[in-house]
């Protein structure tokens, strides 16, 4: 191994990297069938001449120039075009870019950034698509960063570069599922600096609304066994986009307020923002909907919590902690908005089986919220007139017949123990429920189970 | 709160949203549907907002889960009937379009379940068959559980409506609607006696439909004209439109075609004689005439299918030529006054002969009129009188002028059609049975223009006496003109039914009736210049010297061959009773002479033996020589006729002059007086020689009018 590093230290640096990149793609092709895995010195090879980091203090390597590191990226770009065999691309691709927690990373990430964004630009589908997965794979943190190099080609740095963007999701959905569920990791409202970029939030509405359906597709694609390491992104945006239409308009306030007087301009991209965040929600309810059909379809009604109980009790405590900090004397409006928003997210996520989580739960998690009205007929539930059975599954669209313990679907033989998704925490439930079923019924707001009703002042 | 309070809440404040925030009022209303899943105002207010931005799949897509959720409620009901009236009528509005792209999102059970259900709804007859139409259009699944009742439901509205015109709304529908989905479904299994009713019902429909009477527009267009028809049973509505339905929708394109493709279904279905999907009339006419030689041997099932296939066919091949016959020959009942060629054509005695000379034989024979007696007494079609005729009838010519009407040989041959229809359905007692029953159910004694198809019919057949008590029967059917006889054109229609009368009355041998009916159509003319008829007369002159009285001819009703056509019909009359052998008749023989000027020199030979009679006679009075004659010839001829070499014959043509003769014979110079007198009335009437001829022979007839009449026996 050493007479290769020996003959490479001779070359030039792009000719050294050409070389390692070859030597990787036959030592993983060949053994790809058996004994998968890179050997320690292809690792320390990969790093040395493609990312750069020197081996020891001797051997000062020439850095490459800016145009030879375009050229290298280019030859990356054409070399994952032209792999035919998806699973040698993608195992090249994460030996490539996987995360080894040592200093080679940073260049990893800054050569990842480029890599992928070049991807966009030129609409590179397979390079997309291992970014996808890369993007699902790896820790939060990082693809953070990834979605933040994005961000600044193609909605900072040059304005109308958007488009180039906002096209990749007709050729590579995966990638922009997983992309959105990047920039809802990354901009938190948790500052100024961290609320979306209009654009951003321009073409992210746009994608939704072409097709919801959009969102759920990281999860459908994922097999229920395939384990994930921990801290890696959310299955679906959804939480993320709960997040941002709950927040926006409390944050919306609090950059008024810091910003005193507002210019004309920036008071229309409110109002155009205003409205984005409007459509967002309302296609972040349609999801729930749509998850409830896939759910029941694959009998997982009730055993798989896609909006976590966990995600809901910060996002309760973010907004909680933004609306002590607002005046509500002045933010009156906002503050009901958004709590408008999380309640209605909160009672459809719930009624769809997204949420699991009891009425009671729910009050408990709330109870520092504000007053708000759809938030108090939510945590306190429908009324049933006395008398009248309660038909939750009346309506066969929204609420399909739900499946029973008793009778499960034949072709899920797994059903118990309960099919682990690693992706997703299994549902804990924090108080128990009905005490003879062993699965929590999608309404899990029968009122039957209400200790006392509390209904709004209106 | 209650539950009903809550959702008032959320439907008022999606409601109070839609105009700012409309994502924002979606989203409430999606999240008011998870918690109160059962609630209709929820719902519906989310179609109404689908609805009202008229996006068309998810509008379906809330629709389909209202109406099947809530089939109860009154607002999906509301919303149903406004869809389905969208899909009924036609419109292209942008709203209609939508509403009906709407309902083709639902799938097909639900929308023919949505159908049904507003079928069920619609309280209004017309409405509710619409409806169903719609729903049998679509599924034709549903024709064989609905179809018959759908037919019947129109059938039976229209008996209960008593509605005086089969061309009605319900009937229109059943016929040209319900009935071809019926019969073109195999599907079907349907009896005999039913496909024929429903098939009668449609016929019934068709032939009134082709022989409505002229629109109410065409009437306004022509005031002057139109004021006669008014009167009740002809100006009903408008032409184009039926009562209850669209001017389009009372269309019907091609109804004797539509008739013959229920025919041939129906005839398919009943399995008829050589039944193939029959394409013309003609064929049907031809099939069943083979049939019906087969008939006498044949008894059961079989006669009686045989019987149903001959007399429906022949009833709707004579139907169809008889209309079309008709509206040739009296345009104006289908078409209005004032569409071009709509002047009415009469059929009468062909007279072209009448210039020759005296034959042996006259055109109905002396025995005619021995035996009327007998025939008056019991008008059957076998009189003596008529079997006589009807052996005449066979292969008579019809003579037309080609030029005046264009389809004239087509025209004839619907004539020949129907009335050899006509003669099939009266060659057995049963098809006779039958075919009555039909005309009573359709009550064809009422239809005018069959009546006069039928009056030309039976003088076509020679049976005069039969026919007049037709002509009678069609002065009935016809609408009151009384106040309208000064308009030509619609006088000389209904004096179409005179003139015909009076041919009738000559070929009976009636000459005074046959006169009196004339005088009275002269009355109503206006006399033309005579040059305007020459051309016409002359066309068929000669051709038809040969033929014996036994011919028809149609002529245009017009004032311009009526007036010929009159005075060579009275010439007629007077002929034979002016030549009569041994017998002296100078009035006769005056209006002979008066009545020979026209058409001048057509009618010289008899003039000539006219001068022989009254050399032979060796005097001759007619004190209305001066007059009306003002022919130079015989003016001449006369003038001769005085003089020696002319054989000194004594003429008093003067009024009163023979008086004067008896009174002053004694005295040379009183006749030197009146031989003055003559010579001064000869000179003045060679003056008038220019004058207009028919307007002389016109002022003859009117003056002379009672004379005319009395002067034949």
């Amino acid at each position: 191994m050493s007479d290769i590093r020996h003959a490479l230290l001779r070359r030039d640096p792009l000719s050294a990297a050409k070389e390692v990149l070859y030597h990787l793609d036959i030592a993983l092709g060949s053994t790809l069938q058996n004994a998968p895995g890179l050997d320690k010195s292809t690792v320390e090879l990969v790093e040395e001449f493609i990312f750069h980091v020197p081996k020891d203090r001797n051997t000062q390597r020439k850095r490459m120039s800016c145009v030879q590191e375009l050229q290298l990226l280019e030859i990356m770009c054409s070399y994952f075009q032209e792999q035919s065999k998806d699973a040698v691309r993608q195992v090249i691709f994460s030996a490539l870019f996987s995360l080894q927690g040592n200093k080679a990373d940073e260049s990893r990430m800054a050569t990842l950034g480029k890599l992928v964004s070049m991807a966009v630009a030129v609409c590179r589908v397979p390079i997309l698509e291992c970014a996808a997965t890369w993007l699902q794979r790896t820790h939060s943190a990082w693809c953070v960063r990834l979605a933040l190099v994005l961000v600044d080609d193609y909605c900072t740095l040059v304005p109308g570069s958007i488009s180039t963007l906002q096209n990749v999701c007709s050729a590579s959905p995966r990638f922009c599922c997983q992309l959105i569920t990047a920039v809802t990791a990354l901009y938190d409202f948790s500052s100024e600096e961290l609320t979306p970029p209009p654009s951003l939030l321009d073409m992210v509405v746009g994608w939704i609304t072409e097709d919801p359906r959009l969102l759920l597709l990281t999860f459908i694609n994922t097999p229920l066994t395939s384990s994930l390491p921990l801290g890696c992104l959310e299955v679906t945006p959804l939480a993320g986009l709960l997040r941002w239409c709950v927040k926006a308009p409390l944050a919306s306030q609090r950059a008024r307020k810091s910003a005193a007087t507002g210019a004309q301009l920036e008071q229309e991209n409110g109002a155009m923002c205003e409205e984005l965040y409007s459509k967002l929600h309302l296609s972040v309810l349609q999801v729930f909907l749509m998850l409830q059909v896939h759910l029941t379809e694959q009998n997982l009604l009730g055993r798989l919590a896609v909006l976590q109980v966990e995600s809901v009790a910060a996002l309760v405590e973010e907004v909680s902690v933004l609306v002590e900090e607002l005046n509500p004397l002045h933010a009156a409006n906002q503050i009901q908005l958004a709590l408008d928003r999380l309640a209605q997210a909160l009672q459809v996520a719930m009624a769809t089986g997204a949420l699991l989580c009891s009425r009671e739960d729910l009050r408990t998690l709330c109870s520092r919220l504000p007053h708000n009205n759809m938030l108090q007929l939510v945590m306190s539930g429908p009324v049933v007139p006395h008398g009248a059975a309660f038909q939750p599954s009346v309506y066969p669209y929204i609420h399909p017949a739900r499946p029973t313990p008793l009778s499960p679907h034949p072709s899920l033989p797994a059903l118990s123990p309960l099919p682990a998704h690693p992706a997703l925490a299994t549902h804990h439930q924090l108080t128990p429920h009905t005490a003879h079923s062993p699965l929590p019924p999608p309404h899990a707001f029968h009122p039957a189970s209400m200790a006392f009703q509390y209904r709004p002042i209106r | 709160m209650s539950a009903q309070g809550d959702c008032d809440f959320l439907v008022k404040r999606a409601r109070e949203l839609v105009p700012e925030d409309p994502w924002a009022a979606k989203a409430w209303l999606i999240t008011a549907r998870t918690l109160y899943p059962a609630d209709f105002n929820i719902q519906y207010e989310m179609y109404m907002i689908e609805r009202n931005a008229e996006r068309t799949s998810s509008a379906g897509r809330l629709l389909y889960d209202i109406f099947i959720n809530f089939p109860e409620q009154p607002g999906v009901w509301r919303e149903i009937a406004i869809i389905t009236a969208a899909l009924r009528n036609d419109t292209q509005d942008k709203h209609a379009q939508f509403l009906r792209g709407v309902f083709e999102t639902l799938p097909g059970p639900v929308q023919c379940q949505m159908l049904l259900k507003a079928t069920e709804q619609c309280f209004n007859t017309l409405e509710k068959a619409e409806m169903h139409l719609l729903l049998l259009k679509r599924f034709p699944d549903s024709v064989v559980q609905h179809g018959v009742s759908l037919g019947e439901s129109l059938l039976e509205a229209e008996n209960m409506q008593d509605l005086d015109t089969p061309v009605n709304c319900y009937r229109k529908l059943f016929v040209c609607d319900v009935l071809p989905l019926i019969i073109n479904n195999m599907e079907m299994r349907l009896p005999a006696s039913l496909l024929h009713k429903y098939m009668h019902k449609a016929a019934e429909f068709y032939i009134g439909y082709v022989t409505r009477g002229p629109s109410a527009d065409a009437q306004l267009q022509g005031p002057q004209e139109g004021g006669g028809l008014k009167s009740p049973g002809k100006g009903r509505g408008q032409r184009g439109v039926i009562d209850g339905l669209t001017e389009k929708s009372s269309l019907v394109a091609e109804p004797w075609e539509r008739l013959l493709e229920i025919v041939g279904s129906v005839g398919l279905r009943c399995e008829w004689q050589g039944e193939k999907g029959t394409r013309t009339y003609s064929e049907l006419l031809q099939r069943v005439k083979e049939l019906c030689r087969y008939l006498p041997g044949l008894e059961g099932e079989t006669f009686s299918r045989c019987c149903a296939q001959i007399v429906t066919c022949s009833t709707l091949v004579l139907f169809r030529s008889a209309h079309f016959y008709i509206s040739s020959v009296q345009p104006s009942l289908f078409q209005g006054h004032n569409s071009l060629g709509s002047t009415p054509w009469v059929l009468v005695e062909d007279l072209s002969s009448v210039f020759n000379d005296i034959e042996p034989e006259r055109p109905s024979g002396k025995h005619a009129h021995k035996k009327r007696k007998l025939a008056d007494g019991r008008e059957k079609t076998m009189s003596s009188d008529d079997e006589d005729a009807l052996g005449k009838g066979r292969g008579r010519h019809i003579l037309v002028n080609r030029t005046e009407m264009l389809a004239w040989a087509e025209t004839l041959e619907h004539f020949r059609t129907a009335r050899e229809s006509w003669e099939l359905l009266h060659s057995h007692e049963t098809l006779e049975s039958e075919f009555n029953k039909i005309c009573a159910a359709w009550k064809t004694e009422s239809w005018l223009w069959f009546r006069i198809f039928l009056t030309d019919m039976i003088i076509y057949q020679g049976q005069y006496r039969k026919a007049l008590s037709s002509l009678v029967q069609l002065s009935s059917l016809q609408p009151q003109q009384s106040q309208n006889t000064h308009t030509s054109a619609s006088s000389l229609e209904t004096h179409r039914a005179l003139i015909q009368q009076a041919s009738c009355h000559y070929a009976l041998g009636e000459y005074r009736l046959a006169c009196e009916k004339l005088l009275e159509v002269v009355s109503g003319l206006v006399p033309q210049n005579q040059e305007a008829t020459k051309s016409s007369e002359e066309q068929n002159r000669g051709r038809n010297k040969s033929k014996k009285g036994n011919d028809l001819r149609l002529i245009p009703c017009t004032s311009k061959d009526i007036l010929p056509f009159c005075l060579q019909l009275m010439l007629a009359c007077f002929k034979l009773r002016a030549f009569a052998e041994g017998n002296r008749d100078d009035l006769s023989l005056g209006h002979v002479i008066v009545l020979l000027q026209h058409d001048w020199p057509q009618g010289e030979t008899l003039f000539l033996k006219a001068v022989d009679k009254i050399c032979d006679q060796g005097s001759f009075q007619y004190e209305n020589f001066f007059n009306y004659v003002t022919n130079i010839d015989m003016l001449e001829e006369f003038a001769y006729l005085r003089t020696t070499e002319g054989g000194r014959v004594q003429l008093e043509l003067l009024p009163n002059q023979g008086m004067l003769i008896k009174h002053h014979t004694v005295t040379r110079g009183i006749t030197k007086g009146v031989k003055e007198d003559f010579r001064l009335a000869m000179e003045r009437q060679v003056s008038r020689c220019g004058e207009n001829l028919l307007g002389v022979l016109h002022r003859f007839c009117i003056n002379e009018k009672i004379i005319l009449i009395q002067s034949l026996p």
